[in-house]
């Protein structure tokens, strides 16, 4: 067994000391909250989309002809496809909303302010790609409400004035949805956009380490709690205990609500009744509320706006002179959100 | 040695998205509809286009000129899509966002009235008694949407149809 030792330990010259150095980051009391662990959630849950879209993978055909009876035969003859694709559309959808979470949860406690600006923006960028990546992976399946939702998608980035044309093209590979179209969105669903959004986690992930997790003092904690505790093993255990839960909750749900088959897509009738995905009911309520030019031009300026909200917001506290400006407008927007998902969701049309 | 790294990877850059940028281009064509006489007010013929979208063709007036007949899409102006004829409304409905056409083709509510959109019109054209309609020629979209690469010339198509 030495000899194994000394044989590593020779090869990989890192003691045990540097290695504990380098993960024994202090973590600040308030990780204790699960709540405040919400940033590892989705990247838990995208180690689990990485497993089983590999998995997919294998039996997944991406063309127009193929794609329906391939995810048909994972679905109903693959040994355990029904729970392997209904694992990745549960954690999808779980991924999706955890990653919306901790961005209210990062946007409610002011994390993103001075010097955190970069990682907000990096922290944009990820849910950008999370939402496309979801985009693209409910477009795969080639039923009839992915193929309709991929139309209306493709065709609402062609009302962005100058690109938009372009864009269109470069999405589906051509000027409307063709045989090259799936191909495409399998591509950016699994290699584009996974490469992209590991090595936007890797970033992510250095500059918490650069500049610590943001430390917070609930008025419950006595002044005299611990300031920090250990990442390794408090802090390891804590998210291997979300891990566990997620687990059993991903494996609940895809049991007893796993993912059937819809209608396959027919590119000559759009459904009389048609709905995209819950994370875009919002995008979909407002389209039907305004003309397509507002809706576009002003659903880009909100994602601007979010992108540079930690300049916009600090030019909010400095002309109002309160600091919780922010928490106002964060409110409103959440009740918005809430409010038009919600609406989208209850009404046939 | 920047310059040339920049201008190599630059150029690989640009031909990158050159070869992924794809574009259908504007291949139109004229294809045989039927004769004119074979179509009465009221009467209206549903005609999928080599692309693979529906067109409605009705008789508006008596007559045998082009200006008689209309050639509506079913493709909703707003975003794409196939929009269907409800007979008890006497309108065309969109189902994505709730837009709404009259029998003309304008829009009548929803987002498309908002914008003053109406459903497009496939210019017709009407040679001894014959109806032609001109539309996209390229991408099948019906079963397995195999590219149909119908790009052949004005008079060689009419002939061909008018064989047929």
């Amino acid at each position: 067994m030495s000899h194994i030792g000394e044989w590593l330990s020779e090869r990989v010259p890192v003691s045990g000391a540097q290695l504990e150095e380098l993960t024994n980051e202090p973590v600040p009391y308030h990780l204790k909250r699960w709540w405040f662990c919400l940033g590892g959630t989705p990247a838990y849950l995208f180690v689990v989309q990485i497993i089983t879209g590999i998995l997919l993978a294998f039996y997944y055909q991406p063309s127009a002809a193929t794609a329906y009876d391939s995810i048909a035969y994972i679905t109903e003859q693959a040994n355990y496809g029904w729970f392997i694709r209904s694992m990745h559309k549960w954690a999808a959808t779980f991924m999706i909303a955890a990653v919306i979470l901790h961005q209210m949860r990062v946007y409610f406690t002011g994390a993103y302010r001075r010097p955190r600006e970069i990682n907000w923006l990096i922290g944009m960028c990820l849910l950008m790609c999370t939402l496309l990546v979801g985009f693209t992976g409910y477009s795969l399946a080639f039923e009839q409400l992915s193929y309709w939702g991929a139309t209306v998608a493709a065709n609402i980035s062609d009302a962005v004035p100058v690109a938009g044309r372009f864009a269109k093209q470069m999405l589906l590979g051509g000027d409307s949805y063709n045989e090259r179209t799936l191909s495409r969105f399998y591509i950016l669903h699994a290699a584009v956009l996974p490469t992209t959004m590991i090595l936007l986690i890797a970033v992510h992930i250095t500059f918490i380490r650069l500049h610590g997790v943001t430390e917070f003092r609930t008025e419950d904690e006595s002044d005299d709690a611990p300031r920090h505790f250990n990442f390794f093993p408090e802090h390891l255990l804590t998210e291997l205990t979300i891990g566990l839960v997620l687990m059993i909750m991903l494996s609940a749900i895809s049991t007893i609500f796993p993912v059937m088959m819809g209608p396959k897509a027919d590119p000559l009738t759009t459904p009389e009744v048609i709905k995209p995905e819950w994370w875009f009911y919002v995008s979909f309520r407002w389209l039907k509320l305004f003309s397509l030019s507002f809706a576009v031009l002003s659903t880009g300026f909100i994602v601007g706006a979010m992108f540079l909200w930690p300049w916009i917001d600090g030019a909010l506290r400095k002309i109002t002179g309160k600091e919780e400006v922010s928490v106002y407008i964060g409110i409103v927007a959440t009740l918005l959100l809430v409010g038009l998902t919600v609406w989208e969701a209850v009404v046939t049309h | 040695m920047a310059g040339g790294l920049a201008a190599g990877y630059g150029t690989l850059g640009v031909m990158a998205i050159r070869f992924l940028h794809a574009s259908d281009g504007d291949a139109m064509g004229w294809q045989f509809l039927c004769r004119t006489e074979e179509l009465t007010i009221g009467e209206s013929l549903p005609y999928t286009t080599p692309s693979g979208a529906k067109v409605v063709i009705a008789r508006q007036s008596d007559g045998d000129t082009a200006s008689d007949f209309i050639a509506l899409s079913s493709v909703c102006p707003h975003l794409g899509c196939a929009v269907h004829w409800e007979s008890q409304n006497d309108r065309f409905f969109c189902p994505c966002h709730n837009g709404a056409f009259d029998p003309q083709g304008n829009a009548t509510e929803g987002p498309p009235a908002a914008a003053k959109q109406q459903l497009t019109r496939f210019p017709l054209q009407v040679e001894d008694g014959l109806l032609f309609i001109l539309v996209p020629l390229q991408a099948v979209l019906g079963e397995g949407m195999q590219v149909a690469a119908v790009t052949k010339p004005l008079h060689h198509d009419r002939s061909e149809e008018m064989e047929a």
